[in-house]
């Protein structure tokens, strides 16, 4: 939807409403961290457009001879919203679906992979403190990552890597034992379960289905796209433009009306 | 051989037809159309695990040699593209073979954005790592890869091409305009980075690789993997 929706109205609309959500996840801490490369990423995009691409009518300026053309500048612009949306995007995605989330969705479809992901995430901290104990013991022997040059340092990371893998290489032969011993491949796996699928959920696929399906006939149709060339369209919307508009809105507003919904509920209902 | 063959013809023009009809199309949905190849050649091998009997003791091989190529960005993290995750895919590949290397490179990139923070590069990694620990896998058995200039070659090659896949999902997505000249001027800036990536393989890989490639051969037979 955001990359396909390439027109002002709609992907300003769609930052400000990701945005809201966002805040209203109380995300505030990550939005403002990530801020200052999002708004280089966006500075980026919209001035690489304009001086590789120039095609277009409308010219503005010469720039060493180079035509910087109205619409090179509005696709740029156009992307980087579109990027900034789906980034802003990932940052409720990633507080939403936490790791968890994620594996319980795979272990369904893909239960092998799934269970290689989990014991792979659960060995990443193990494997963090172990080499912050072999960084320390290393250092005593005056091993060290942070002087020197950078052929060293490569050096002496991988070695700390290397005495990391042997040790862990050792120790992981204890947790496979430890699996066996425990019954692993004897039957076919049984997992745990935590989340049920309520007639909530149905009625949220079926709307968010329904939404979709109105913004893509649209879509079809020719309607939340900025012709750009042969010639440039304007941005003013006529009717059937703003209902579609409307739509797109609901379809992308649809997580911050669920999340609206429930924190009413919770502070002024309770 | 013969119907693993069939099947990789199979994806392959499958593949390349779904590229024509992407073209004629939808010009116009070039990063939604990668994802859909991106996600399609991920799920065969991905299957294919699925598919295996797996022993308790692979499983846990598989999942530490992930987490330690994962874990080994850490100690570069003052250095940005210099880090030993592909080195310790491509050592891990040349030891367990070309699925083990697959797996290995995808979960590496998988896992480590579970705690980074996932975005839409992340399937853009599996898949880069994934194809490196692959190849490496497929050509462990051929005359240059038995050499240490052949393997440091492979790491040079895979370090650069690793970059140039990474580049693609931002340009096709949102650079606009996909001309010679912009896609040229995105590749000469991330150069540099690509570069250091490239040379840092080729490093680890000529002071390195012997000693990981016995450490690794040893617990291999440790964990009664001879036979694969």
């Amino acid at each position: 939807m955001l990359m396909s929706f390439l027109h002002p109205f709609y992907l300003i609309a769609a930052v400000l409403l990701l945005i809201s959500l966002t805040l209203l996840q109380g995300l505030v801490e990550q939005l403002r961290n990530r801020a200052k490369s999002f708004f280089f990423l966006t500075l980026f995009i919209v001035a690489v457009n304009p001086l590789v691409n120039h095609r277009g009518t409308h010219i503005l300026f010469y720039f060493r001879e180079n035509p910087v053309t109205l619409e090179a500048l509005m696709n740029g612009f156009l992307m980087a919203l579109s990027l900034l949306a789906i980034l802003i995007l990932f940052i409720s995605y990633n507080f939403v679906l936490t790791p968890g989330r994620f594996l319980y969705l795979f272990s369904k479809i893909l239960p092998q992979t799934a269970l290689l992901a989990m014991l792979t995430l659960r060995f990443v901290p193990l494997l963090i403190r172990r080499l912050d104990e072999i960084k320390i013991v290393q250092k005593s022997k005056g091993m060290t990552i942070t002087e020197g040059r950078v052929k060293d340092r490569a050096k002496n990371g991988v070695s700390l890597v290397q005495i990391l893998l042997t040790w862990s290489l050792e120790e992981a032969l204890q947790t496979a034992d430890s699996m066996k011993s425990r019954g692993y491949g004897v039957t076919k796996r049984s997992s745990y379960e935590r989340y049920t699928f309520t007639k909530n959920d149905i009625i949220s696929i079926v709307l968010l289905l329904v939404l979709f399906a109105g913004c893509l006939i649209g879509l079809f149709n020719g309607y939340g796209n900025l012709t750009l060339y042969p010639d440039l369209e304007s941005t003013s919307m006529g009717g059937a433009e703003w209902s579609v508009f409307v739509l797109f809105l609901l379809y992308i507003g649809f997580p911050l009306l669920v999340e609206g919904r429930e924190q009413f509920r919770w502070r002024y209902l309770n | 051989m013969a119907r693993s063959s069939i099947y990789s013809g199979l994806i392959v023009t499958g593949m390349l037809g779904l590229l024509i009809f992407s073209i004629i199309y939808f010009p116009e949905h070039y990063l939604m159309i990668s994802f859909l190849f991106i996600g399609l050649t991920l799920i065969p091998f991905l299957l294919r695990f699925e598919m295996r009997k797996i022993t308790g003791k692979e499983l846990v091989l598989l999942a530490m040699l992930s987490a330690v190529a994962a874990v080994s960005r850490v100690p570069f993290a003052a250095f940005p593209s210099i880090q030993p995750t592909t080195f310790v895919i491509i050592v891990s590949a040349l030891v367990l073979g070309a699925e083990s290397g697959f797996m290995i490179g995808a979960m590496a990139a998988l896992v480590s954005n579970l705690f980074l923070g996932q975005g839409p590069w992340t399937p853009w990694q599996m898949y880069s790592w994934g194809l490196i620990g692959f190849l490496a896998g497929i050509l462990r058995n051929t005359w240059f890869m038995k050499h240490l200039w052949g393997k440091a070659l492979f790491g040079l090659i895979t370090g650069f091409a690793f970059g140039w896949i990474m580049n693609l999902w931002f340009i096709i997505g949102f650079l606009g305009e996909i001309t010679f000249s912009s896609v040229f001027a995105y590749y000469a800036t991330s150069f540099y980075f690509d570069l250091a990536h490239a040379v840092s393989n080729v490093f680890f890989i000529l002071v390195f690789s012997s000693g990981w490639i016995k450490i690794l051969q040893r617990f291999k037979r440790k964990y009664g993997l001879l036979a694969t």
